[in-house]
């Protein structure tokens, strides 16, 4: 069965206010020592996540997954406020698009003066399946500390053709290893909740 | 009959010729070092062998166990025995070694007719190779080739080759960036898998891999042809004088 609703499972709030002021709009304040952790699947329409960081080693993960098809559209909005020193984010955006779909991720990290010794990390990869699916990363970063590791990459494609053909030369059909790499990629979520849907929407659309 | 034969093969890269008529030849049970400067066509050759789809044949043919097989994909080539140690391996995140080598050695086996092994089957298979090679659990553990020295790249290489137990190995430039004990590891590794039926092509600049398996011919390339083919006397020749003579 292929879903039509987003899915979430936040495995750890501890010292975190949630608030979800609607369904697509979430705001998560995090405070000292504490651990927001949390999995978002998206497939369709919007998500907005604002985290604040708002004591000392206050720590945030947010791992997202979506998976575009047919005509939908995707716009995923990040912001990650660091307002206190020591405080670390992590980011990680995995897409798979295909159809004439829509993707969009817009995600940003903010230190501001006073907060040093700062982390903040952000990776957005995603495959493309189709000619047609188009995927857009908008990363900002508003660092104006001195102090801070921060750090964003972004990856967009199609399969590395080199990988399918190392895993070809191992003996695996081309759809296996297909299915190996993208399975793969899905890796970054804290729980399996989602698992079984994302080996259903692969054996439907991949 | 050979047990792969390459004929007058002809490859290009869009426009560009690279192998522009390469005759060669591989017994069964032989082992055949081909040698030639860098950018003379050797990983191509490599490449074109195993199916890369980014090669075009425009001339030629590779005849494997009599038949031709420029129409196979490269997993059926693979199936078929032959298998490509690279000279650059690339990373793949988030798979395993030890699940990705199970996935391989049963779609082996099924293509061959034969049993699908179990798990414990296979980590007898596995543990036995592994520890000849100095492969540790840890190592089966972590994703293909991600974050691995290049030293541990190609004795990952040799590891996957002891497991698939292919009956043409090609083994390209195995023996760069080891430093003397992980090529003896190598060296060793190779020379147990020296079998009637197997045969090597092992590409090379040196002498170093070739004390642990003697070649019984080395041919020597140049600009997408091979030039000379004698015995191991070239490597001799081609350490104390380069490749500038050969032509
Ligand atoms: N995918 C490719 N696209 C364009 N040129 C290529 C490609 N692969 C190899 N070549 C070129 O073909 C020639 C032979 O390369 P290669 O087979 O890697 O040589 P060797 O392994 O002998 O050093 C080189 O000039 C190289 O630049
Ligand atoms: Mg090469």
């Amino acid at each position: 069965m292929i879903i039509s609703d987003n899915r979430f499972f936040l495995s750890s709030t501890a010292g975190v206010v949630v608030e979800r002021p609607a369904s697509s709009k979430w705001i998560f304040q995090v405070s000292e020592n504490g651990f927001l952790q949390g999995d978002f699947l998206q497939v369709n329409g919007d998500l907005d996540i604002s985290v604040l960081l708002n004591g000392i080693d206050a720590k945030c993960e947010l791992n997202c997954g979506y998976l575009l098809n047919d005509n939908n559209k995707i716009n995923i909005k990040i912001h990650v406020e660091h307002k206190c020193s020591k405080t670390i984010s992590n980011q990680q955006i995995r897409g798979l698009a295909t159809g004439n779909g829509e993707a969009c991720f817009n995600g940003t990290i903010t230190i501001p003066h006073n907060s040093q010794k700062c982390d903040g990390h952000q990776n957005h990869r995603a495959v493309i399946l189709s000619d047609t699916a188009r995927v857009l990363s908008v990363p900002q970063l508003e660092i104006w500390a001195d102090d801070v590791k921060c750090a964003h990459g972004s990856a967009i494609g199609p399969l590395n053709k080199e990988q399918l053909f190392y895993l070809q030369t191992r003996g695996l059909t081309e759809s296996q290893a297909r299915k190996i790499l993208l399975s793969s990629f899905f890796n970054h979520f804290s729980s399996m909740e989602f698992d079984g849907i994302i080996q259903d929407w692969m054996a439907h659309y991949v | 009959m050979a047990l792969l034969e390459i004929k007058d093969l002809h490859a290009c890269v869009g426009e560009k010729e690279i192998l522009k008529g390469v005759n060669l030849c591989f017994e069964p049970g032989e082992v055949h070092a081909i040698m030639g400067p860098n950018g003379c066509g050797k990983s191509t050759l490599s490449a074109v062998i195993a199916g890369h789809p980014s090669f075009q044949i425009t001339q030629g043919d590779i005849l494997f166990k009599g038949q031709s097989i420029l129409n196979q994909t490269p997993d059926v080539r693979a199936n078929k025995g032959i298998f490509l140690a690279f000279q650059h391996p690339v990373e793949l995140p988030g798979v395993g070694l030890a699940q990705f080598l199970k996935t391989a050695l049963n779609a082996k086996r099924s293509f061959l007719g034969q049993a699908q092994m179990d798990g414990v089957q296979f980590m007898k298979h596995m543990n036995l190779r592994a520890k000849a090679l100095g492969i540790t659990p840890d190592m089966l553990k972590r994703p293909v080739n991600v974050g691995f020295s290049g030293g541990e790249k190609k004795r990952l290489e040799t590891f996957q080759m002891a497991m698939l137990e292919p009956d043409f190995c090609i083994l390209d430039e195995m023996d760069s960036g080891l430093d003397v004990d992980a090529l003896k590891v190598v060296g060793q590794g190779l020379s147990v898998m020296r079998e009637p039926n197997r045969s090597f092509m092992i590409i090379t600049h040196h002498d170093d891999l070739l004390q642990y398996i003697q070649p019984d011919k080395v041919s020597i390339m140049r600009d997408g042809q091979i030039v000379t083919t004698g015995g191991v006397d070239l490597v001799h020749q081609v350490e104390e004088q380069g490749y500038d003579h050969f032509r």
